[in-house]
């Protein structure tokens, strides 16, 4: 029971990640690969406020929440020219940088060695102290998350959102500021994926740089490829799925570091197959043009 | 001793390694407009086929070396055959190609990993003498002498070929109008195909250097792969002449940013320089060709 728990905990917090990618790249169709260092931002940000200086969980996450929301205001007015396959690359290296200034700013995060002995959220004296009601804030804020981004998607900043993606040129024409909205969604975008990071923090009650390099911004990004671009089911169900079939390699009794790879080799496959075969995805509104 | 031309003497190096992967990426991209991820792996698997042979099978070294460099040959043209091919016969669009070539390179790093350990590896082995040369003042080892000459021979052959053979001309033809290279009879897809062998063989041979000089981790693909592309834009992307160019560069801007800062943020250095030529100077040095 205990392992399913954490299964659905692990689902929480990915599906926080997937949905919140799914803004940029299956509704407004710019292809980031620097998911991971939002998602280490909120993670550091609740280590190192609470740790330190002892602070709530709930006011570390939202600081770290904030920090994301500049940085990506900042990374966004740098990828706002991009598109494509720089685009991609430059979105890349920022999440390169990032888990270099994770590793090397040592007297903040401690550089490889991570930050241990994280605490377990608190709200008015009451402690989320076991897994099973780390569960419910965990699906808690992944509902609010669903609900979040299902409104931006239906409101007009998520209609304008699709049209830069289908055209951006002719929206500008019609006097739209794309860089404002492109910016706008970024900086949502990295704040829910620190609100992520956040929950993992306090759940595994360690971090390190490892668990937020590039490769974890292919790992969700293989999750809302797989249930299909711009579709909050696909993220959703691409979230559960690639959380829960890896799993299953564990019980056919492999070493770890076997297994451990391929749960890599299963996401490579799913991104090169569903890109020859179905490159909608399961539930794709957008198939990548 | 000073410290000066040792520096230049290792920037050198790094710039010759550098060069010989951004050679093969910009041949295949001048051939097919796409930035090929799996390249990074495909290098890797050059250095891990000798390791194989040669320190584990014990084969003679030139063996091993040629098997290396033919076996990422194959590597590259079956990645060619079995999954971009396809995927640019149903004109897909650059996303999706770059989706595909990611996953191409998680599959090939896993795989590696899973045979030959995550563990770090060098081909060097204590049977071969380390000679010390020292060229104006710097001291370089008699395997980065061999990576040296190697390297330039590559690129003297590879520009002759391009500017002096039926073959590099077609290859410009195709990369300046595919449509209108075929009508005029050139079989595109053939011509690619080898493309990409010998690009990926020049990449595996980089990979194989690299195993003699500092070592192999299965991991390493990617920030080969990201030194090879940061050349290549910082040159000119599709140019090969400006991808040698932007590689020396790379190596003299890291190993001197090194020596002023530290070790650890040679990646970061190597993306803020990408970031910087993205934004002030999208086309590179030498421009597209």
């Amino acid at each position: 029971m205990e392992y399913i728990i954490h299964l659905i905990i692990l689902f929480g917090i990915y599906g926080i990640l997937a949905l919140s990618l799914d803004l940029i790249v299956g509704f407004t169709g710019l292809l980031s690969l620097s998911h991971a260092a939002f998602y280490g931002i909120g993670a550091y940000a609740v280590a190192v406020l609470s740790t330190t200086y002892g602070m709530n969980f709930f006011v570390a996450a939202l600081i770290g929440m904030s920090v994301a929301a500049v940085v990506a205001l900042m990374i966004g007015f740098v990828l706002r020219k991009f598109k494509d396959d720089y685009y991609a690359l430059a979105s890349f290296g920022f999440n390169v940088i990032a888990v270099s200034i994770f590793l090397n700013w040592e007297s903040i995060t401690k550089g490889p060695l991570g930050i241990p002995g994280i605490k377990r959220p608190e709200l008015f004296g009451f402690v989320f102290s076991t897994n099973t009601l780390y569960m419910i804030l965990t699906l808690a804020l992944f509902a609010l998350t669903a609900l979040f981004v299902w409104h931006i998607t239906k409101s007009s900043f998520g209609r304008v959102l699709r049209a830069i993606r289908e055209d951006e040129k002719a929206l500008e024409v019609f006097g739209y500021r794309i860089t404002r909205y492109k910016l706008a969604i970024y900086v949502i975008s990295g704040a829910l994926a620190a609100l992520a990071g956040a929950l993992y923090a306090s759940y595994i009650t360690y971090v390190d740089p490892s668990t937020f390099t590039a490769n974890e911004s292919i790992v969700i990004l293989s999750m809302i490829i797989l249930g299909g671009l711009a579709s909050l089911r696909g993220a959703i169900v691409g979230a559960a799925i690639l959380i829960a079939l890896p799993e299953a390699l564990r019980f056919v009794g492999l070493p770890m570091d076997v297994a451990a790879q391929l749960r890599q080799v299963i996401y490579g496959l799913i991104l090169a197959l569903l890109m020859l075969y179905r490159p909608k995805g399961m539930y794709g509104e957008y198939e990548m043009k | 001793m000073g410290i000066i031309p040792q520096i230049i003497a290792n920037s050198i190096i790094a710039g010759a390694i550098y060069a010989l992967v951004a050679l093969g990426f910009n041949l295949i991209y001048r051939a097919t407009n796409f930035f090929n991820l799996a390249h990074g792996a495909v290098s890797v698997v050059g250095g891990y086929i000798v390791f194989g042979l040669y320190r584990l099978l014990g084969l003679p070294l030139w063996i091993a070396i040629i098997c290396g460099v033919l076996g990422s040959g194959v590597v590259g043209y079956v990645l060619e055959k079995i999954l971009f091919l396809p995927l640019r016969k149903r004109k897909s669009s650059q996303m999706v190609l770059i989706v595909a070539s990611l996953g191409a390179f998680t599959i090939i790093q896993a795989v590696i990993a899973i045979i030959f350990s995550s563990q770090f590896q060098t081909l060097f082995d204590s049977s071969m003498e380390t000679k010390l040369y020292q060229i104006g003042g710097g001291i370089i080892t008699q395997v980065q002498l061999i990576i040296l000459i190697a390297a330039l021979l590559i690129m003297g052959t590879l520009a002759w070929v391009k500017e002096r053979t039926m073959f590099g001309k077609m290859v410009s033809a195709i990369s300046d109008d595919a449509v209108v290279a075929r009508i005029v009879g050139i079989n595109t897809n053939k011509l690619i195909g080898r493309v990409f062998f010998i690009g990926s063989a020049i990449a595996g041979f980089a990979g194989i250097m690299i195993g003699f000089d500092t070592g192999l981790e299965p991991t390493m693909g990617m920030s080969l792969l990201m030194k090879g592309v940061i050349a290549a834009i910082v040159g000119g992307v599709g140019n090969i002449y400006g991808g040698v160019l932007g590689a020396f560069l790379l190596g003299f801007a890291e190993n001197f940013g090194v020596w002023q800062v530290s070790g650890e943020w040679k990646d970061a250095i190597a993306f803020a320089i990408l970031i910087l030529f993205l934004i002030f100077r999208p086309k590179g040095i030498l421009g597209k060709k």
